[in-house]
């Protein structure tokens, strides 16, 4: 393409442009990517949006063979589920979640420490032993456990959940906290021996900084996890410690199946979740990603 | 016939308040060993990256033997890339990696293994083939990282600082076997290093950078004798070559309370420059009777030659440095220093030029 | 990891032991309350599962529970709702897990890519995971697949399957929507943090070594999440193997069994039931067999994520 004129040219340091159509690709956002990602992401989030579209209809709109995305929204189904009771059990679900995820820190993060930091012998079975506590299935303990609390008089009761809660979410706490402890470098902890820091101090003040995204990743995991669960829940509550799960359930099948108001209903439900999931969404992903997405 | 020629090259990221590369215009011939060297951020990098198709060419363009560049996806273009961490492939054994190319091509088991094998052997890397880069020390993943690039029989070779992660030792060793090897398969070579004792043993020619723009390409001797501006006198040539403030008239070149007499061409091409700033290189200053006066602040005895470091006795903020032998001053001394004033270099103050001869 | 153990003296060692001891004990205290924790509260009902599961137990007749030995395990095994519901579990779970897997993947390629609006994207990706499992179900049997009023038969009717009854004639099918829209996410996020890892130099080195894009997933990038996608599974498979609340509140089992799984069918036999030991025995069964396969899983992860402490 190139005359030897024009490479003798540039070697004497003249520019000549060599006339040819240049296709320069462009750098940045790529938009066929783009258009996919977006379809995509309206897809999977579709369904929760139309469960809050559906909050604000009324009955006949959303009762209706024709689904429509245009119609004045009204606020009459919240007013519906606001008043049939709901405050005793957001209180109860919030209380279980809150108390049972500052019990699993509590429990989890020495634990996690020792399994990482300063290394017990037989790490590799105690991690194994807490995840093979999460295999056993749940249904098979439900039985001793109903009768437990029975005998006990702690049915009904809401700290039976947050026990509950608690050893449900440990063992993913260990090993969430673990996997950003083992980030910490090892230098900083040799850097605080040799400054003088005992060993409170050290992890107060050098380990405990590092590691405060992971805990409020695991936090946000456990947070999660015991606000929408359902089974203990069910089983092990009836009106004094029920939680909004169990309120879910129990409006459908009093209400029957009135869409707007069942829509409401599990809006408020997922809600505060959701919300707190969008906000702190990076610590979200590294949790779930035990640390290892920023 | 591999010919790389860097047409006023530019390459500026987006947002950014400069080009990173800046119109870069470099002819390289077939079979040339090229070293770029620069501070960092000097965009040296980045034209060798240009040059493997990695970044961007926003505007000029970048011809391999006569064809732009421009557009074409690296795996079009023929080229082998060392990089600066070797980027060995984890989950693939030495002999695979070093094969990887060859299997992308298309080529034949039989042919691949054979070639591997070549490359192998040259390199010591034999005994490895069957390894994971993970268990490889870092002198043999360097190897690997080079292997895998000759085997290849390239258009161009790019290495991008491959001895920088390597022990000093090792680091002399391997540059040696480097120039070694490409003087005996001849291939075009592109190497960036901020080193410039590697650039000076290594290169045929050394395109010497900063913030993005081209200073000097020229063999390592013409670098040494005869920079182009005052960056390049005081980047190439360790310890750097001393500059001093002076100025310029027909009684010859004054530096202070001092009185330099260069050759008449040279005094004839000084004048009518105000500033100046005067370049000597400490092997070509003399302690015993001259000129200037020095105050000894620190002596490095190397054990052959020793190097005073100091400042003009009439100026503390200067600083200079002098070769000396083992029968060198103190720490303390006050000296005289004399200057070779055939080798003196000349800068315009204002456009940091060179001026004269 | 850094261990801040003082240096045993091996010129003293009778004055080392006691303190090596003492040292023992003192690593371990940290873990001591969990790991008391969770065994009081996880393995003593364990095993009063297993008490329970040799008893012959209903909780219709009261005091009249007798030791009956292995005899519901025989009616276990005998029983074909037990078989069919184990199928449903298997069926389940693998195919939640596969098909959440394989569109995670997809997802995550597509996020570790630029585009305008990435950010807002990912958010509304990783919402299902966070909606409440029985909110979730009750929104795809209702709003979704409901035979006359869901949004799935709506934006059918343009070609014909205007009153399709999806959770009638696919109950197991429609629970598995339910899930695999509610894990996808969980595998995306830990598929792009294995995306993440993978250091970029090594995939320029490819390119310029003359592989298409296509070739280097193959050859580097999918070698490379392999350990992800293992975690990914084993982790998903445990949670979704005890899934309880899309089948409770989807088809509560039905139409039959044809969506019971497991977890569902025992909590039948015990609550609605009242049958203590025979539920028992059926918790226990699936203990075992939990163990044993996730046994194998396991040491999967460990040997691939042993390496977790030293860089990807």
């Amino acid at each position: 393409m190139m005359a030897s004129a024009d490479i003798a040219a540039a070697d004497a340091g003249l520019a000549t442009p060599p006339p040819q159509v240049v296709r320069r690709k462009k750098r940045g956002n790529s938009l066929p990517l783009g258009i996919v990602g977006w379809i995509v992401g309206i897809v999977f989030f579709f369904p929760v949006l139309w469960m809050v579209l559906t909050s604000f209809k009324t009955e006949s709109q959303a009762y209706t063979n024709t689904p429509s995305l245009v119609f004045s929204p009204t606020l009459s189904q919240y007013k519906t589920v606001f008043s049939s009771g709901i405050w005793p059990y957001v209180a109860n679900s919030a209380f279980a979640t809150i108390v049972s995820t500052i019990l699993v820190l509590l429990l989890a993060t020495p634990c996690a420490f020792a399994l990482s930091l300063r290394p017990v012998r037989r790490t590799r079975d105690l991690l194994f032993f807490f995840i093979s506590t999460k295999m056993l299935p749940v249904v098979a303990a439900i039985i001793p456990i109903y009768i437990a609390a029975r005998d006990l008089h702690m049915l009904d009761n809401i700290f039976t959940l947050v026990i509950l809660y608690t050893a449900m979410n440990l063992p993913i706490a260990v090993w969430m906290m673990r996997s950003f402890f083992l980030e910490v470098p090892g230098e900083l902890l040799e850097a605080a021996e040799m400054d003088g820091a005992p060993l409170r101090r050290t992890v107060t003040e050098v380990i405990l900084p590092v590691v405060a995204p992971g805990i409020a990743a695991t936090a946000l995991i456990c947070c999660i996890f015991s606000w929408n669960e359902f089974f203990f829940a069910v089983n092990l509550t009836a009106t004094q410690a029920a939680t909004v799960p169990v309120f879910l359930v129990g409006f459908i099948s009093s209400e029957g199946l009135y869409f707007a108001q069942l829509a409401a209903a599990a809006t408020v439900a997922t809600l505060p979740v959701i919300l707190a999931g969008w906000v702190a969404q990076r610590q979200l992903v590294r949790g779930l990603s035990f640390g290892a997405i920023k | 016939m591999s010919e790389v020629t860097y047409d006023s090259a530019t390459c500026i990221y987006p947002g950014a308040e400069r080009p990173a590369v800046d119109g870069l215009q470099l002819a390289i011939k077939d079979g040339e060993f090229v070293v770029m060297v620069g501070p960092s951020g000097c965009g040296k990098t980045t034209a060798l990256r240009m040059l493997a198709g990695l970044e961007e060419i926003d505007d000029g363009s970048i011809r391999i033997n006569g064809k732009d560049m421009v557009g074409v996806p690296s795996r079009d273009r023929d080229i082998a890339m060392v990089f600066q961490n070797y980027a060995l492939y984890p989950s693939k054994t030495v002999g695979e990696n070093m094969g990887f190319a060859l299997k992308m091509q298309g080529v034949a088991k039989d042919e691949r293994a054979r070639r591997v094998r070549e490359a192998a052997k040259l390199l010591d890397l034999e005994p490895y083939l069957d390894r994971k880069p993970r268990n490889l020390s870092g002198g043999q993943r360097q190897r690997v990282a080079m292997g895998r690039a000759i085997v290849r029989e390239p258009k161009v070779f790019c290495m991008d600082e491959p001895l920088s992660n390597l022990d000093a030792q090792l680091r002399v060793s391997t540059r040696t076997q480097i120039a070694e090897l490409q003087r005996r398969l001849r291939v075009t070579t592109v190497y960036v290093t901020h080193d410039q004792v590697e650039a000076m043993t290594m290169g045929d020619r050394v395109a010497v950078m900063r913030a993005g723009q081209l200073q000097q390409f020229a063999s390592p001797t013409e670098l040494y004798d005869r920079p182009a501006n005052v960056f390049v006198a005081g980047f190439i040539g360790s310890p750097a070559m001393n500059r001093f403030d002076a100025t310029a008239d027909t009684g010859g070149i004054h530096l202070g309370a001092a009185t330099l007499r260069p050759p008449d061409a040279q005094l004839r091409a000084a004048q009518g420059h105000g500033k100046l700033i005067i370049g000597v290189r400490p092997e070509h200053l003399t302690i015993g009777d001259g000129e200037l006066t020095v105050k000894v602040a620190l002596v490095e005895d190397l054990g052959s030659d020793s190097y005073i470091y100091g400042h003009l006795a009439d100026d503390a903020a200067s600083n200079v440095i002098v070769r000396s032998g083992r029968d060198h001053p103190q720490h303390g001394d006050t000296v005289k220093v004399g200057v070779d004033t055939t080798h003196l270099h000349m800068f315009d103050a204002d456009t940091g030029l060179r001026l004269g001869e | 990891m850094t261990t801040i153990a003082p240096p045993v003296a091996a010129a003293r060692p009778a004055r080392a032991r006691p303190d090596r001891r003492r040292q023992g004990w003192v690593r371990r205290a940290p873990l001591l309350p969990a790991l008391v924790f969770t065994i009081i509260v996880t393995q003593l009902p364990f095993l009063l599962t297993l008490w329970y599961s040799l008893q012959s137990w209903s909780l219709v007749r009261p005091g009249s529970e007798h030791f009956a030995g292995f005899t519901n395990y025989v009616d276990v095994f005998k029983d074909s709702q037990f078989r069919t519901t184990a199928i449903n579990t298997v069926i389940m779970t693998v195919g939640t897990v596969l098909i959440a897997m394989v569109i995670g993947v997809a997802l995550a390629l597509l996020l570790d890519r630029k585009f305008l609006g990435r950010g807002i994207v990912r958010t509304l990706l990783i919402t299902p995971f966070l909606v409440m499992p029985v909110a979730g179900a009750l929104l795809w049997k209702t709003t979704m697949l409901d035979p006359t009023f869901g949004i799935v038969n709506f934006l059918l009717r343009p070609f014909g399957i205007g009153h399709f009854n999806w959770i009638g004639s696919f109950p197991l099918g429609s629970v598995m929507i339910d899930m695999i829209w509610q894990w996808t996410p969980f595998m995306m996020l830990l598929v792009l943090a294995g995306l993440q890892s993978q250091p970029k130099d090594i995939l320029e080195a490819a390119s310029t070594d003359g592989a298409r894009p296509l070739q280097i997933f193959r050859e580097l990038t999918l070698p490379h999440l392999r350990r992800y996608i293992e975690l990914g599974i084993v982790l998903g498979a445990i949670y979704v193997v005890n899934e309880f609340d899309a089948v409770y509140m989807m088809t509560q089992g039905g139409p039959g069994i044809s969506s019971a799984n497991l977890p569902f069918y025992i909590y039948q036999r015990a609550f609605l039931g009242f049958q203590v030991g025979q539920a028992a025995a059926m918790g226990v069964v699936v203990v075992v067999a939990t163990i044993i396969i996730a046994t194998f899983a396991l040491r999967l992860i460990f040997t691939s994520f042993s390496g977790t402490e030293q860089a990807a």
